[in-house]
């Protein structure tokens, strides 16, 4: 167990270097951050005072802006798996991977798993300066914010097992860069990453909470903003939601793998 | 006589980038329907957003479809045609501009007909599409929406000569270009109705988005020729000003011996 | 009429470190020399020592720092346009022949950029005269990723000789060629150099290329001339020790450069 943790340290401090080793890279995350968030902040400024109101899908403007940003954060730290998972297909680099004693698609979603919290911890610090310039502090609970972090890592383990589909479409696609274009812009627009889910028109809403996508993203951060009194509740679902998806996603998975694993034997990969 | 040659020079230069992107064609398919689909996320987004707020600051569904209509198309045109410009700063970094001014030709114009970008030319179709489809616009509209176009990928065209010209004096000017032509691309795609003070002054001269997503789409909504003219003068003074950055760019250009001199 | 000639021709560099700090570098330090129109001249030195630079400033790519260059009479940095029409330049890793498309829609874009008249007598007659002296015949609808080293490196030189240019400019252009596509290309250099009066400015780590090619060898060092002289005079430098030194036979009969540069390119 410590031996793990401490394995787990090593990595994510590798992580940690390598996104502060290229300080132009930094610099552009931070662009990038304030330049969006500072639109938004005018964008939402301008419709709650239209709108007259002060509270829009139970958020203020400052949580409105807080939302966007943790959505933003995590967003900007997906690693590139599904790409890879694309070129290890494509190169043969697979049939080499297979050697290792883990198995490729765990292999895949841990290493994934540990470049993207590191990443979306650096990205989240980055924005929370900046939304902490722009809008000043939320209020926030431990308990919520203990249920976010779990239920990010939850979404996260889902955005890799996506990935991996993505990916190991390549044994079947000749281009998967289609259905990786896709399945992103489909989790950015149905995920909630824009617009919370409760500004949705309401067939859209009663549509997408049976697709995987509002687990990406909406589900955890809207615990932020969810009432003291249904908080528990709402994790439970939501944690159920996940579960229920991570069965889905992960049998899909198994399903290609299995085939997959037949095609490189049969090919010599 | 020049202008003619420039014109048999930009369709050989067409006709070649044609061919070459045919040698690919399922690539260059699907690089030009993934920009397509990723432009119609955000219209997507925009939809839901006017669904549930009919009119913020004056902006309802129809504009925000012209503004992206008129964003991506100009943007598209200009990329398209002139698509080194858009990687000016590495080439001024990595001393490229080598070959072209061994050329008797002007080096700007030789150097943005120089390669075509499939990936622009879905941003191109993906605004004409939706201008014509969603907006359906009568002759007039139509007639100054193209007009419009034009002047934004003339003013892109010189965005990008203004943002690259900076390696010249700067060296390694990659990263500050990019996050340059981000913002110009960000602030280019939400009405600039929403922005005032210091920032729309930004808009009009640093950050010269206010001619995409400023004026253009009052100019339609009005159908004003003044406002659309107005958008086509800025552009011609952008293009100037990037033209004049980098003639005084040039000037001090070191090819690639930097790089040679420093081991 | 001379091809090239400069007087105390300097390029210095200004190197940015940081923001403030300024260091100038001299990559060219005062060359003069002349060059006259038909010779072949080697124009050799070891990496860095202003090879690039100096024919950058010939080709009107850079602005010279002070001194004068000429080349076929023009002004490179300020009647760039009009020279270039008049040189051709073949510089080692950048092509001017378009990697996925055949030579033959490159030649095309070539005349276009040249503003040739396609359809005249006369540049269908250059093309041909190219196509078979160059033997591009039986590749010239090939993309040219497909083609060898060798094939590609003959295209390029055609492409570059297709406008009539008075002057070649080459550069490293047998880097990465197998022995027999180097020895025909050095051959149709020579050829050219000899039949249609084409001056040929070459650079080249090569001692076959310069023996086989030149007649004339400039060597620079720290941006100097150090060395001007017919391939002949360069022969008799110091005493020949070929026989000792063990190195490749065709270059044995070189002995002489083969020693000072070799001398040069350690005591760097």
């Amino acid at each position: 167990m410590l031996k793990t943790a401490q394995k787990l340290i090593a990595v994510a401090k590798i992580s940690a270097r390598a996104n502060l080793a290229y300080p132009g890279e930094v610099l552009g995350r931070g662009t990038f951050l304030l330049v969006v968030l500072y639109i938004f902040l005018k964008l939402w400024q301008a419709t709650y005072s239209e709108s007259g109101q002060s509270k829009l899908a139970g958020l203020s403007l400052a949580e409105m802006l807080w939302y966007l940003t943790i959505t933003e954060s995590m967003w900007m730290s997906a690693p590139k798996l599904a790409q890879q998972v694309d070129e290890d297909v494509r190169t043969g680099s697979l049939a080499v991977k297979l050697i290792r004693p883990l198995s490729y698609p765990l292999y895949c979603l841990s290493a994934n798993m540990g470049e993207r919290l590191v990443r979306f911890s650096f990205n989240l610090a980055l924005g929370a300066c900046i939304a902490l310039a722009l809008v000043g502090p939320i209020h926030l609970r431990a308990e919520a914010l203990l249920m976010l972090a779990l239920s990010v890592c939850l979404a996260f383990l889902l955005d890799g097992l996506g990935h991996l589909i993505v990916g190991l479409s390549a044994f079947w696609l000749e281009d998967t860069s289609g259905l990786y274009l896709i399945y992103t812009r489909l989790t950015m627009i149905l995920g909630g990453m824009l617009i919370p889910l409760d500004l949705f028109p309401g067939w859209l809403k009663n549509l997408v909470v049976y697709l995987p996508f509002p687990y990406l993203v909406w589900g955890p951060v809207h615990l932020l903003s969810t009432p003291q009194a249904e908080l528990a509740a709402s994790f439970l679902e939501l944690a159920i939601r996940q579960l229920a998806c991570l069965v889905a996603l992960s049998a899909l998975v198994a399903l290609l793998w299995q085939r997959a694993l037949r095609r490189v034997s049969a090919h010599g990969g | 006589m020049s202008l003619l040659s420039y014109l048999r020079l930009a369709a050989a230069y067409i006709k070649l980038n044609w061919r070459m992107q045919m040698e690919y064609k399922s690539a260059f398919a699907s690089q030009f329907l993934a920009m397509v689909l990723n432009n119609s996320t955000w219209l997507a987004f925009w939809l839901i957003f006017f669904d549930r707020f009919p009119v913020v600051r004056g902006f309802g569904q129809a504009d925000v479809v012209t503004l992206w209509a008129i964003a991506s198309a100009g943007f598209g045109l200009s990329a398209a045609c002139c698509f080194n410009l858009h990687n000016l700063a590495a080439l001024i970094a990595r001393g490229q501009l080598d070959t072209w001014m061994l050329y008797p030709r002007a080096l700007v114009p030789h150097l943005a007909l120089g390669k075509l970008s499939p990936t622009a030319m879905g941003d191109l179709a993906f605004g004409y599409g939706a201008y014509l489809l969603l907006v359906k616009p009568d002759l007039e509209h139509f007639l100054m929406y193209v007009f419009l176009t034009v002047a934004v990928a003339v003013l892109f065209t010189g965005f990008n000569l203004m943002r690259g010209s900076l390696a010249f004096f700067l060296g390694q000017a990659e990263v500050l270009s990019e996050q340059w032509f981000f913002s110009m691309i960000t602030f280019s795609t939400y009405p600039s109705s929403l922005f005032d003070g210091w920032v729309k002054l930004v808009l009009f001269t640093l950050i010269p988005a206010g001619f995409v997503a400023g004026l253009p789409p009052e100019a339609l909504k009005q159908l004003n020729w003044n406002m659309a003219l107005l958008t086509g003068l800025g552009a011609l003074a952008v293009l100037g000003f990037g033209s004049l950055c980098f003639a005084l760019g040039l000037r001090s250009y070191q090819s690639g011996n930097l790089m040679e001199m420093r081991n | 009429m001379f091809a090239v000639h400069t007087e105390d021709l300097r390029k210095e560099f200004t190197l940015k470190k940081g923001l403030f700090e300024r260091r100038t570098a001299v990559a060219v330090d005062n060359i003069s020399l002349t060059v006259k129109e038909g010779q072949a001249v080697a124009f050799i030195g070891p990496n860095g020592a202003g090879k690039s630079t100096t024919i950058k400033m010939l080709t009107g790519i850079l602005k010279p720092s002070s001194g004068k260059a000429q080349v076929l009479g023009l002004d490179p940095w300020r009647q760039r346009s009009r020279l270039v029409r008049q040189i051709g330049a073949v510089f080692g890793q950048r092509s001017q022949l378009w990697l996925h498309l055949p030579p033959k829609d490159s030649f095309e874009l070539l005349a276009e950029i040249y503003s040739l008249d396609k359809k005249s007598k006369q540049y269908k007659s250059r093309l041909e005269m190219l196509i078979e002296r160059f033997e591009l015949a039986a590749f010239l609808n090939t993309p040219v990723r497909k083609l060898s080293l060798g094939e590609r490196m003959r295209a390029e030189i055609a492409a570059s000789l297709l406008h009539r240019p008075r002057l070649l400019l080459l550069d490293e252009p047998t880097i990465g060629i197998d022995v027999v596509a180097r020895q025909r290309l050095r051959e149709l250099l020579a050829q050219w150099n000899r039949e249609e009066g084409l001056t040929v400015f070459l650079t080249s780590h090569d001692t076959g290329d310069i023996e086989a090619v030149a007649d004339r060898v400039i060597l620079i060092n720290h941006g100097r001339v150090i060395i001007d002289d017919t391939i002949d005079g360069v022969r008799h430098y110091g005493a020949p020790k070929s026989a000792d030194t063990g190195e490749p036979p065709d270059m044995q009969s070189l002995p002489a450069l083969e020693k000072v540069l070799s001398d040069l390119f350690t005591a760097k």
